[in-house]
């Protein structure tokens, strides 16, 4: 075999396990969507035997979206998701930046106790505390509101690491012109720190976000009511009813996975950026 | 600014205070209880009858069969998955931006909406799945119903989306690995498999350390999936320690015994990743 060929042949079979892994990726976000426009007959009439109807409307309909949202109120899990992320994101840039700032601009005692305590919270998982904390939050009245789900989830080392690491490239001769004027620290922290480091607030809000809609066994402890439980909740609760129509899970499941497509899609440089950062510098 | 380091009495510990208290309250604070409350009986006194009692329920044993059994299959199948996929889209052919974007769209799914997806899916009755595997003239499949099958499909589920995500390490990882090195390999006339075990891999070691501990930790305290598709059934085939903490917590409002469970957690996931820091540290000397 000659070097061409061997080269059209490995080409062949890249293209070929590329196509598989984009149909796997693909295809239960394209039949969720596919799924959610039809009606429940249609989606199960033409199951067996296998053909393209089982996985083409023969009909588009947008009915399960609309009877999810006024006939199941899923606008209420919808709203409450994005109020506890959009909390979680405000609050979480908030604290660990200024964490971050403080510990790469200032000397002080006990900082490297700190520090390293702050490291060691990225480390441990939440899942792993999710039990125990449950008692605190309880201690706390916190079960069954929004701040459970918000609070515990503001402090996170990965994010003030990100900042910290961020934060020691910018030029010293910044902060001490800054400080010769006689800025003060609020003003040099507002005026001069975060306007050049949008960039890692974008990460930072990103991998928050994320997390906040990613996680699954927090909430379901800590949010039980109806009124307050988010999207991940309400859906696997869909899922546990019996007489619930799948149309309207698989509607359900893909407004649920829209938002944070639409969100990550034009942003996914800065995530990837965010995780490098996180592993390789780490 | 790394030269920085200006001297204020109080303004630095106001800075990093709400940081520091809410990753103690929050964090550090819930495992120390959770570890001591295994040494406590109901009444606050020390002893170790709530590992006694734990060590004696067939039911735990399983469990951890079924967590050690996951493990092993799952933490390899992701990793060489999720590599292959990064070398693939690493590749610098026509279209393979958008490849990269689509590959990267599991992950945007929430595990626990992908398991409900993957339950639908999956289901013997109505499942999709079954209805091509049938065109191939196998017959229904219960995927998550079946003892022999619903373990795989755990697997299956969560590395759908778990793929994509230590996908973007790797790939991080690979981006950062000075093309001139491969140039030369190229030019010492090292072949694919060589360049790879003695090159690309060596390289990514430090990526590769992050993603086996982070990894591990993730797989070992698995709990959306069991939670939403098979409560640890069918016979406890999938009955993942993590979840059988949960139920002795909020079903059979047995404290003590999720407080052992988790404990036990904690010390495995802690060795292992104690074990794989030493190992692939010491393979570089």
């Amino acid at each position: 075999m000659t070097i061409k060929e061997k080269s059209v042949i490995s080409k062949i079979v890249l293209y070929v396990v590329l196509f598989i892994m984009v149909v796997v990726s693909l295809f239960p976000i394209v039949y969720c969507l596919s799924a959610s426009l039809r009606t429940q007959e249609d989606l199960f009439q033409n199951m067996f035997p296998f053909s393209f109807k089982a996985l083409i409307p023969a009909k588009i309909t947008f009915e399960n979206y609309v009877i999810i949202f006024t006939k199941y109120s899923f606008w209420r899990p919808v709203l409450n998701t994005v109020i506890v992320t959009v909390v979680t994101i405000f609050f979480g840039c908030m604290v660990n930046s200024i964490a971050g700032f403080a510990f790469t601009c200032f000397e002080f005692k006990g900082k490297k106790l700190l520090y390293a305590l702050v490291l060691i919270s990225f480390m441990v998982p939440f899942e792993s505390i999710a039990i125990p904390l449950y008692d605190v939050a309880n201690k706390m009245k916190m079960v069954d509101t929004y701040a459970g789900m918000i609070v515990p989830a503001i402090a996170d080392g990965l994010v003030a690491f990100l900042f910290i690491q961020f934060f020691k490239d910018i030029p010293v001769a910044l902060i001490e012109a800054a400080r010769v004027d006689g800025a003060s620290w609020p003003r040099i922290f507002l005026g001069i720190i975060m306007p050049i480091s949008v960039p890692i607030f974008i990460t930072a809000g990103l991998m928050i976000f994320m997390n906040q809609w990613n996680s699954y066994m927090w909430p379901l402890l800590v949010a039980r009511s109806k009124e307050i439980r988010t999207i991940q909740i309400a859906i696997s609760a869909f899922s546990g009813e019996r007489a619930i129509q799948w149309t309207y899970i698989f509607a359900a499941s893909l407004v649920s996975a829209a938002i944070p497509i639409c969100l990550f899609l034009p942003f996914q440089k800065y995530f990837v950026e965010g995780i490098t950062a996180g592993s390789v510098k780490g | 600014m790394g030269g920085i380091h200006i001297k204020n009495k109080w303004l630095p510990y106001v800075l990093v205070a709400p940081t520091v208290v809410l990753i103690c309250v929050f964090k550090i604070y819930p495992i120390i209880i959770s570890v001591v409350q295994a040494f406590l009986s109901k009444d606050g006194a020390v002893t170790l009858d709530n590992y006694k009692f734990l060590f004696a329920d067939k039911t735990f044993w399983n469990s951890l069969k079924v967590t050690l059994k996951f493990n092993l299959m799952i933490i390899p199948i992701q990793i060489i998955v999720s590599f292959i996929m990064a070398m693939l889209v690493n590749t610098h052919i026509k279209g393979i931006e958008s490849i990269r974007t689509i590959l990267y769209l599991p992950f945007c799914v929430s595990l626990s909406v992908s398991t409900v997806i993957w339950q639908m899916l999956l289901n013997v009755n109505n499942g999709v799945v079954n209805s091509i595997l049938g065109t191939f003239g196998v017959k229904p499949i219960g995927f998550l119903i079946d003892k022999n099958w619903a373990l795989l499909s755990i697997i299956l589920i969560s590395s759908w989306r778990g793929c994509a995500y230590w996908m973007m390490f790797f790939l991080a990882g690979l981006k950062g690995i000075d093309l001139s090195v491969y140039e030369s390999a190229k030019m010492d006339g090292s072949g694919f498999f060589s360049t790879l075990f003695r090159i690309t891999i060596p390289l990514l070691k430090n990526t590769s350390l992050f993603v086996l501990v982070a990894n591990t930790t993730a797989n070992f305290l698995l709990f959306a999936p069991v939670q939403i598709a098979t409560e640890g059934g069918p016979q406890g085939s999938t009955n993942l320690l993590m979840y059988e903490a949960y139920k002795s917590a909020f079903v059979y409002s047995n404290r003590q015994r999720q407080a052992c469970i988790v404990t036990i957690l904690l010390v495995i996931v802690v060795g292992i990743c104690v074990i794989q820091n030493k190992f692939m540290t010491e393979k570089e000397a």
